[in-house]
């Protein structure tokens, strides 16, 4: 099975070219276009409360779609939101995703809802994350560009960027200076992350484009 | 030094692994620490527990990192049992590693504690001191603006509001609260005010001022009186509302606060905007206790330079609380209005307060406006 991000990055979306017996899980919703030799299944997202949990909590969807082919055939994928999309390989290792940013996976990757605290709750990121975990590639979105940073130590990150994130990593609230440079500068409260692992980023937040139009209604 | 019993679930970063970390069996024999990498190709990673520098955190605070010396190999495991296995196969030698990584984050994590208590009362002092602060601001910020401001909202709110059907000018009842009025214009505290009173049929006792000057009271009032004196009291207080410009007062404060909202957690857009619709009329005839034992006082104070008995007033609240019965005091320390006896007490001692008088009984025919509703 090929996969590719077309698009990127502004309107990426992810192109899926099928060979005989292929399998990919996509968020629901998440299809554009496929051939029509591609099966779709529907299944609750993991166990009944569990989807609900995910849908209330975790900003996915109860139920998550199989798409398989038995011939060759293509699939497109796509996102909500304008921004980019990027691939990454699970080897037994396990990835955080902000709630939303989840678009497909392969059959061998887990997910899960976890309690991310109110840490993070705090820096903008929510009370609950996604967890992927297993084997197998997995395709997320953001809102904007991502990019990524291979963290040593301690980084700061604006509340609201950051998207992924390994359990490596532990998140911590800060104010962008003293007082009055973290109420003055707009920068407000910041996330620390600090510890060893790769973080994904955002160069776009919903709250900024929340608050840029609102200042714009009247 | 035994081997391990069991292999825990945990990583490793290495830049010889494809992407740089993979998940792995984790476990420890022979004074090393090993790690098998889970998923192709399997690779074997160990550093010596001798070599161990040892870090505590990752998302949960609880994993468990094993660096070598170089920092190019990292073991991690978030087992709750790692950390123990990881002592005990050390023979302690890691103990204290470990201990002194606890409590720091212990410290850190009482450190956050502290401070999301403090940001929590900053952030409660900051919105009641604003509050008050926007009300008092908003109070003298209208006091400044002209009188002809009160006049045009008060037009505007009486035009949109519906309040009955208005008796003629000739009505008996209306001449006769148009007369008492008159009498106390020339001892409002504003003396170029323009008052318009208007009587509305509507069986309630009750009556309203509006900002600068229109005043309506309903004829139940009138049949419900006992003497023209208590009309008066009435209108000497509805018509203190005016001069002591209550109704904008509480327009300003209410813009005050709505703007400070918005100051504080941005624009919140429709919602405010159908709030501030239905709280229009409401906000301009309903005032704070405050703003009631003032209008009484100055109520007070206008009937007598008038040469009207302020007694009258006492008399009418008498009159209603008998009528009415009292508010159960905890209903009257929320409600706007304060209780009728200490109203009453209020309007007798301010009234003795004031230089002696000889009060001229209004001669206006009662009776005559009550018999033509």
């Amino acid at each position: 099975m090929q996969v590719d991000i077309r698009n990127r990055p502004s309107f990426a979306n992810l192109h899926v070219q099928f060979e005989p017996g292929d399998k990919i899980i996509a968020e629901a919703g998440a299809m554009a276009t496929m051939s029509a030799n591609v099966e779709m299944k529907t299944r609750l997202n993991g166990g009944f409360f569990g989807a609900l949990a995910r849908r209330f909590l975790g900003n996915e969807s109860i139920f998550i779609n199989e798409f398989s082919a038995p011939s060759a055939g293509e699939l497109v994928l796509t996102q909500p939101f304008p921004g980019d999309m990027v691939c990454t390989e699970l080897r037994g290792n396990t990835l955080f995703l902000q709630p939303g940013a989840f678009i497909a996976c392969d059959p061998g990757v887990r997910m899960s809802l976890g309690w991310a605290g109110v840490r993070s709750w705090i820096a903008g990121e929510g009370l609950f994350r996604l967890k992927l975990t297993g084997t197998g590639r997995l395709w997320f979105g953001a809102y904007g560009a991502i990019f990524d940073r291979e963290i040593s130590g301690e980084h700061i990150v604006d509340s609201g960027h950051l998207v992924a994130y390994e359990p490596s990593i532990s998140i911590n609230v800060g104010m962008a200076g003293g007082i009055f440079t973290s109420f003055f500068s707009g920068e407000g409260l910041i996330t620390r992350v600090r510890g060893q692992g790769k973080i994904y980023m955002q160069s776009r937040s919903f709250d900024g484009l929340a608050a840029w139009t609102n200042a714009h209604l009247w | 030094m035994s081997s391990s019993r069991e292999s825990f679930e945990g990583g490793v970063f290495h830049s010889s692994i494809p992407g740089g970390r993979s998940g792995a069996r984790v476990s420890i024999a022979r004074g090393e620490l090993i790690a098998d990498t889970i998923g192709e190709p399997n690779q074997r990673f160990s550093i010596p527990l001798t070599q161990c520098k040892l870090d505590l955190g990752g998302a949960s605070g609880r994993m468990v990192f094993c660096r070598t010396d170089d920092g190019t190999l990292t073991i991690f495991c978030e087992d709750k049992n790692f950390a123990k296995e990881l002592d005990f196969q050390s023979g302690g030698m890691l103990a204290q590693q470990l201990q002194s990584l606890k409590k720091g984050q212990r410290a850190e994590s009482s450190r956050f504690g502290f401070w999301l208590a403090v940001s929590a009362l900053a952030c409660a002092i900051l919105l009641f001191g604003g509050y008050y602060g926007v009300l008092a601001a908003a109070k003298v910020a209208m006091r400044a603006m002209p009188v002809s401001v009160d006049e045009k909202i008060g037009t505007m709110a009486f035009n949109s509001m519906e309040v009955g059907r208005k008796l003629e000018a000739n009505h008996p009842a209306s001449k006769l609260v148009q007369e008492i009025v008159d009498k106390l214009k020339p001892h409002a505290k504003i003396p170029d005010m323009k008052f318009k009173v208007s009587v509305v049929e509507g069986s309630e006792v009750n009556a309203f001022a509006l900002p600068g000057g229109q005043i309506v009271v309903y004829t139940g009032l009138i049949k419900e009186a006992k003497s023209a004196e208590q009309i008066a009291g009435v209108l000497a207080h509805e018509m203190s509302h005016a001069t002591l410009r209550h109704g904008i007062e509480r327009v300003g404060q209410s813009l005050g606060v709505v703007a400070a909202i918005q100051l504080l957690v941005g624009d919140v857009g429709g919602l405010l905007a159908l709030g501030a619709q239905v709280a229009q009329t409401s906000i301009l005839t309903s005032y704070s206790r405050t703003a009631e034992t003032e209008a009484d006082l100055e109520g007070v104070r206008m009937l007598h330079a008038a040469k009207i008995d302020p007694q009258a007033m006492a008399d009418f609240f008498e009159m209603l609380k008998q009528k009415m019965g009292d508010l159960p005091d905890a209903v009257a320390w929320i409600s706007t209005h304060p209780q009728h006896e200490t109203r009453v007490e209020n309007i007798k001692n301010h009234q003795k307060t004031l230089p002696p008088a000889v009060y001229e009984p209004l001669q206006l025919d009662l009776k005559a406006a009550q018999d033509a509703l």
